[in-house]
């Protein structure tokens, strides 16, 4: 499986903010790979960032989903044609 | 000026600024200091439901009829998971609903104490917030914040989580300040508005297709305003029902999987569609790939994340329905849309009543209006009679049909409709289920005797879950397993909740019934007896196509 779109997050960090990220993706129902947590800047921020396998179409409800989700403060979702090449 | 109170006293004072006067609840023993509390805030009335999900509906119904905040609230555990359902159904159709949910206390938390669940992990998907306050510090900043998310912005549910240690804490309080936080600034549209109008008047077969977010938003007069400039026909979907009087020349129906034919082939033949404040769900479009394949959209709603989500959007104007529509209101020019129209006519089919019995669902709703004088609010169920509602009913006033359209939620009739007439005391509220949805949440007869609740309540009685049976006849060789469905005698029911009840066979008792039941006194509830076999025309098989509607035989027969 090759991802198509690498997805990174921003968001406040706290347990019920990164669930709420983690759901907005699970219920797309999308291949994901990478998933990656750690600590972003400034304190006080998480960043969480995965690939996923889809479409344009889809990588950009994604984008929209995660932008509404209470907690997150930045959302690229970005097309990649390797993950190896994506820097999240 | 800080007092030192409980959580549990924090909580209603926090109500109390918040406007809320009524809530629907459930006391346990995780909320009891909650309970403990409330009598001494007299302006804080409880209405003590049969069940949890009750709650939540009422609240939602609540919220949908007055425009303000619902409030539900449920002990711990089993309590907390009743209003599971409601807080899904309020998230799906965008309702304010604040839920407040006893926690076992703190030390307790994550050891599989009595009543333990974990409602934050099940209710995250399904609400727009949701915490479980960790001290009474936190208590009314957590509380104010998940107000205002509920109301602000697309409105939806919020749920706070409060452990009972925590209820009993003390912490000094200060009232909120007289002014809440604003909703933020619109987003500039100019450039969007100038496009969108662009399209609209260079369009020769435009169709306004209006949604919930019209009722929401208040936007009545805008969107009436943007079809009389432009003449442009009006399609009002499920939600978006009574947004737009029936009786304008300009309104068509409704679209989608139970529109009318002419309405779906009006679709299927536009070459713009603007729609406000919906988000263009399976239920209207049926296959996206083939949804209005000659036309243009342009998207009117609040949500970012809705424009073009699942249909493909050439204009997208994020911003409240009402403000929006106001400015293409602004920048379109005069015209009208006559020859589309006659057009429009030309697809319009001679209506087929469900089925050759006496007893119609279309004669039982136009005793109801009449008998009414179209002054009532109609709550309906999930099902067949829920369509017939939406197709024959006809809504003069606005926000007078609410109805669980997303989740579509069986069940939620009765109980949301206890909500809706505590929001509009002065006027008539009927509750429209069938015989399964019902039997749901008919416990919710005694909080209305109770509670002393006029709700007239309309049960369509056809011995089947009819909606289900329709699908088993058309897609599944007439197997109808599990869904014929007794039901008890409706009218002795009635009578031991010492309700007025009547049964209607014919269509010769419709009106004098009608009449009595809205006469009599809080409560009252009737029966209508209808053929087994009726069932709702059209139908756009799922999946399929809007060119490609099941239609009314003309003579449907038991056997069928």
């Amino acid at each position: 499986m090759q991802a198509s779109h690498a997805v990174a997050v921003l968001l406040d960090d706290d347990l019920l903010a990164l669930n709420r990220v983690i759901g907005v993706v699970r219920r797309r129902n999308l291949p994901v790979t990478g998933l990656r947590i750690g600590p972003g800047e400034p304190a006080g921020v998480l960043r969480f960032s995965c690939f996923v396998q889809t479409d344009d179409g889809n990588a950009e409800r994604l984008l929209r989903q995660l932008e509404k989700a209470h907690g997150v403060r930045h959302v690229e979702v970005l097309p990649v044609s390797h993950p190896s090449e994506a820097v999240l | 000026m800080s007092e030192i109170l409980t959580g549990a006293q924090i909580l209603c004072r926090e109500l109390m600024a918040a406007g809320v006067d009524v809530m629907f609840g459930y006391p346990g023993g995780a909320i009891m200091p909650f309970y403990h509390a409330l009598p001494e805030y007299p302006g804080l009335r409880h209405v003590l439901v049969r069940h949890e999900q009750a709650a939540a509906h009422a609240a939602d119904g609540y919220a949908r009829a007055s425009g303000r905040l619902g409030v539900c609230v449920a002990t711990s555990g089993p309590g907390a998971t009743n209003l599971v359902t409601g807080l899904a159904t309020a998230h799906m159709d965008s309702s304010p609903v604040l839920a407040i949910t006893g926690q076992v206390s703190r030390p307790m938390i994550g050891r599989d104490a009595f009543q333990e669940t974990d409602i934050i992990g099940l209710t995250l998907p399904i609400t727009k917030y949701n915490h479980l306050v960790q001290d009474v510090s936190e208590l009314a900043d957590r509380f104010r914040e998940a107000v205002s998310i509920a109301q602000h912005g697309r409105p939806g549910p919020v749920l706070l989580d409060v452990p009972k240690d925590v209820q009993n804490q003390r912490a000094a309080y200060t009232p909120p300040d007289a002014g809440r936080a604003a909703p933020a600034a619109l987003s500039p549209l100019e450039q969007a508005v100038r496009d969108a109008a662009a399209l609209i008047d260079h369009a020769e077969r435009p169709l306004l297709m209006i949604g919930h977010g019209v009722i929401l938003g208040d936007a009545y007069r805008e969107v009436r305003a943007l079809a009389e400039k432009t003449g442009i026909p009006v399609i009002t979907t499920l939600l978006g029902i009574s947004a737009f009087p029936e009786s304008h020349p300009l309104h068509l129906g409704m679209p989608g999987m139970h529109g009318e034919v002419h309405v779906n082939r009006a679709i299927q033949h536009a070459d713009l569609i603007v729609g406000i404040g919906l988000r263009f769900d399976d239920r209207v479009t049926g296959n996206t790939a083939a949804f209005a394949p000659r036309a243009k959209i342009v998207h009117v709603e609040l949500d970012r994340a809705e424009i073009g989500k699942n249909v493909p959007v050439a204009v997208g104007l994020v911003g409240d329905a009402r403000e929006v529509t106001a400015r293409l209101v602004a920048a379109v020019a005069p015209r009208n849309c006559d020859p589309w129209l006659s057009e429009i006519r030309g697809f319009v089919r001679p209506r087929v009543e469900s089925f050759s019995g006496d007893l119609s669902p279309e004669a039982i709703l136009a005793s109801i209006c009449e008998m009414t004088a179209g002054q009532c609010t109609i709550v309906t169920d999930v099902g067949q009679h829920q369509m017939w509602v939406a197709k024959h009913y006809p809504y003069q006033r606005p926000n007078t049909h609410i109805t669980s359209g997303g989740l579509g939620t069986m069940g939620f009739a009765v109980p949301a409709a206890m909500g809706v007439h505590l929001a509009r005391p002065g006027e008539l509220v009927w509750a429209i289920s069938g015989d399964g949805g019902f039997q749901m949440n008919m416990a919710e007869l005694a909080t209305m005797v109770q509670e002393g609740l006029t709700v007239k309540m309309a049960i369509f009685n056809n011995g089947y879950l009819g909606m289900v049976r329709q699908w088993q006849q058309f897609f599944h060789e007439k197997r109808y397993s599990s869904t014929p469905i007794w039901s008890p005698d409706y009218v002795k029911l009635a009578d031991a909740y010492g309700i007025a009840g009547w049964r209607v066979e014919t269509r010769a008792q419709l009106d004098d019934v009608v009449q009595r039941a809205n006469a009599v006194p809080g409560p009252a509830l009737v029966e209508f007896v209808i053929a087994q076999e009726a069932n709702v025309y059209p139908m756009i098989p799922p999946g399929g196509s809007l060119s490609e509607p099941i239609e009314a035989q003309p003579a449907a027969t038991p056997a069928d």
